[in-house]
């Protein structure tokens, strides 16, 4: 296991902000970490990079205990916080340098590796420009080298892709891709499911400072196959079918958009069948019953809302 | 071992550019001027002036230039140090140096390195000046590189205690602030605790007379570095009778408690001294620093 996270739980004066989050990573996983702003992401991996003492339970990387041996994890760990953390008077292979020599490497090594990964990144030409003319993009692909420099099996990247127009991401997502045929082991953070669903193997979902969600990103979808809405349009008699449908106990909510009915039900997929089976019963001229696909971000929401529910 | 990359990347980006030379030549120059200013004050620059030619003269020039250096490394040090880790902090990169492998005492040694090389370049740079007191003859060589020695061993505590303030604050300007107040503690504190005591032992051995001792004087006042500074100064009676110094008297008074010990305290010249304190207490305020910067221990 490359990461492993015991009951982590960090309360700032007032506020909980990680609350008995356990997790594990295991070697060569993209571990996307999803949650809403002020959700916890930050405060965990800033724990979990020896940043930040917590206020109890455990983090191991490769086994070796953060709190106990601080130094030796940050051997084989790269961090990208979610700011970008530049010097204004460095050039951008002193900026690497720099860093290379706080990681104890020096000389002819630290330039080489500068120079690949500045390859990397895409940066090569940037290379004697002063790190604050570069874009913001630039900038953000400058801090991924930087958290690259001793070559960690393990990388933390605070949603690396804020801020940053498309273009940028796409370039980032790319950067990122290269990263997992690297072998490395990676958890990522980002506030919208969708930017890492494309790119992750497992997905941990956090809300509140609790995981309330993790796994496969199948495993994720399996969980949840159908956002729970349906679409319904009825050939006449219209009126009488919200009627009935909002008889059923299995229906939530139902609201008309023009000619389509779109009905919120409480509960698996073996209702929607139910649901159909009551209006043909009853005489209604369906002429499409069409449930909306699961998809990550649906996933998500409900997570996130049963989670908020819960606390009610 | 290796060159510390924090002195090597702060020492880059200040000495690139012009900001350095030309504050450097401006150190030079004024001290240049202090020193053209005094001569010409007391005639010393006309040829057939009676007054001309004196090496007490030169002592006295050499006293001013080296209260002005001292003086100066007081001022500015703290300036360099107490901004070291907050400037760091509001440029987010602090973070990024946390998290690496390099401890967080290396990361506070290597701010404190930066402003004694600092020091260093103007010491240096002001040797010239200095030179031209030697022609005046008058003052040894000795001195003056135990003095360059004081100086390093000075600024080192100086810095240790900017770098301090600097992890206890948030703010640059509270930070500086801070270390401004607590060296003048340090430093003035210690006499005004010497003249309470003189005060107190006179009160009660109103019979007798107090008559004190190098160890009275040593007691209080070791950790002051003005005290330590009085080795540097040459006292004995200034050229002229007019003008009493009282700054130049307690140095007298001092180098001559010296001379009447016998024991072991003839040794601890006020330098050497207040040079050990300034060392024990710049690797315990670095060592305080360092703890306070480490995240794993570092709470809230
Ligand atoms: N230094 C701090 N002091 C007090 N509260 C904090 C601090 N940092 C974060 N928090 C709180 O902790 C919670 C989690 O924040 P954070 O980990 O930054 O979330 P995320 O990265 O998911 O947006 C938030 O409610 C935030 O207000
Ligand atoms: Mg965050």
């Amino acid at each position: 296991m490359m990461v492993t996270v015991e009951n982590l739980t960090k309360r700032y004066r007032k506020t909980l902000a990680v609350d008995k989050l356990s997790m594990e990573i295991p070697e060569g996983e993209i571990y996307g970490f999803v949650g809403a702003n002020g959700a916890g992401k930050t405060t965990t991996m800033r724990i979990i990079a020896g940043l930040l003492a917590p206020t109890s339970g455990k983090v191991f990387v490769e086994g070796i205990d953060v709190s106990k041996e601080p130094l030796k994890v940050k051997e084989h760990l790269g961090y990208m916080p979610d700011f970008f953390g530049v010097y204004d008077d460095l050039k951008v292979t002193e900026y690497m340098s720099f860093y290379g020599g706080l990681q104890g490497i020096y000389g002819a090594r630290s330039d080489e590796l500068t120079d690949s990964l500045l390859e990397l990144v895409k940066l090569t030409d940037k290379k004697e420009a002063y790190v604050d003319s570069l874009s913001r993009g630039m900038k953000q692909r400058l801090c991924l080298a930087r958290s690259l420099i001793h070559d960690p099996k393990f990388l933390i990247l605070d949603e690396p892709a804020s801020g940053l127009d498309p273009r940028a991401r796409v370039e980032m997502r790319e950067i990122l891709k290269e990263l997992r045929t690297m072998g490395k082991t990676v958890l990522i953070s980002s506030h919208i499911l969708t930017e890492l669903s494309e790119l992750c193997t497992s997905i941990g979902i956090i809300d509140d400072g609790r995981l309330v969600a993790s796994g496969s990103v199948s495993q994720i979808l399996e969980k949840m196959t159908h956002s729970g809405m349906i679409r319904i349009k009825v050939l006449e008699r219209q009126d009488e079918a919200v009627k009935i449908l909002l008889e059923m106990p299995e229906v939530s909510e139902v609201s008309s958009v023009s000619d389509i009915l779109e009905v919120k039900i409480k509960g698996r997929e073996e209702l929607f069948a139910k649901v159909l089976k009551e209006l043909v019963d009853k005489d209604i001229p369906v002429v499409s019953f069409h449930p909306e696909e699961g998809s990550l971000e649906s996933v998500f929401m409900q997570l996130t809302e049963r989670g908020t529910e819960n606390e009610n | 071992m290796r060159i510390n990359p924090i002195l090597k990347k702060d020492l880059k980006t200040k000495l690139r550019g012009w900001r350095t030379m030309v504050l450097l030549c401006c150190y030079i120059l004024l001290l240049s001027a202090i020193l053209f200013l005094y001569f010409a004050g007391n005639n010393m620059l006309v040829p057939y002036s009676s007054t001309a030619y004196s090496p007490r003269m030169a002592v006295d020039a050499y006293n001013l230039l080296i209260v002005f250096q001292f003086a100066l490394l007081f001022l500015a040090v703290p300036a360099i140090t107490a901004t070291s880790i907050t400037s760091e902090r509001e440029r987010q990169t602090l973070d990024l140096m946390l998290v690496t492998k390099t401890s967080s005492v290396r990361i506070v040694f290597g701010k404190v390195m930066v402003s004694i090389a600092h020091t260093m370049l103007l010491l240096i740079a002001s040797m010239p000046v200095l030179g031209v007191v030697f022609f005046f003859g008058g003052v040894n060589f000795a001195d003056i590189a135990k003095l360059l020695l004081f100086y390093v061993i000075t600024s080192f505590f100086v810095a240790s205690c900017g770098v301090f303030c600097s992890t206890l604050f948030k703010r640059n300007i509270v930070a500086i602030i801070t270390t401004y107040i607590l060296l003048g503690i340090i430093t003035f504190g210690p006499f005004i605790v010497l003249l309470i005591s003189v005060y107190v032992k006179e009160l009660v051995l109103r019979n007798v007379g107090f008559n004190p001792t190098y160890g009275d004087f040593l007691k209080p006042l070791f950790p002051s570095s003005i005290f330590g500074f009085t080795s540097f100064y040459y006292s004995g009676s200034s050229m002229y009778g007019y003008g009493y110094s009282l700054w130049g008297s307690v140095c007298q008074e001092i180098e001559s408690q010296i001379a009447r010990e016998t024991g072991i305290l003839r040794f601890f010249k006020p330098w050497i001294v207040n040079s050990v304190f300034n060392i024990v207490g710049s690797i315990l305020l670095i060592l305080l620093s360092a703890a306070k910067l480490n995240p794993v221990r570092r709470k809230k």
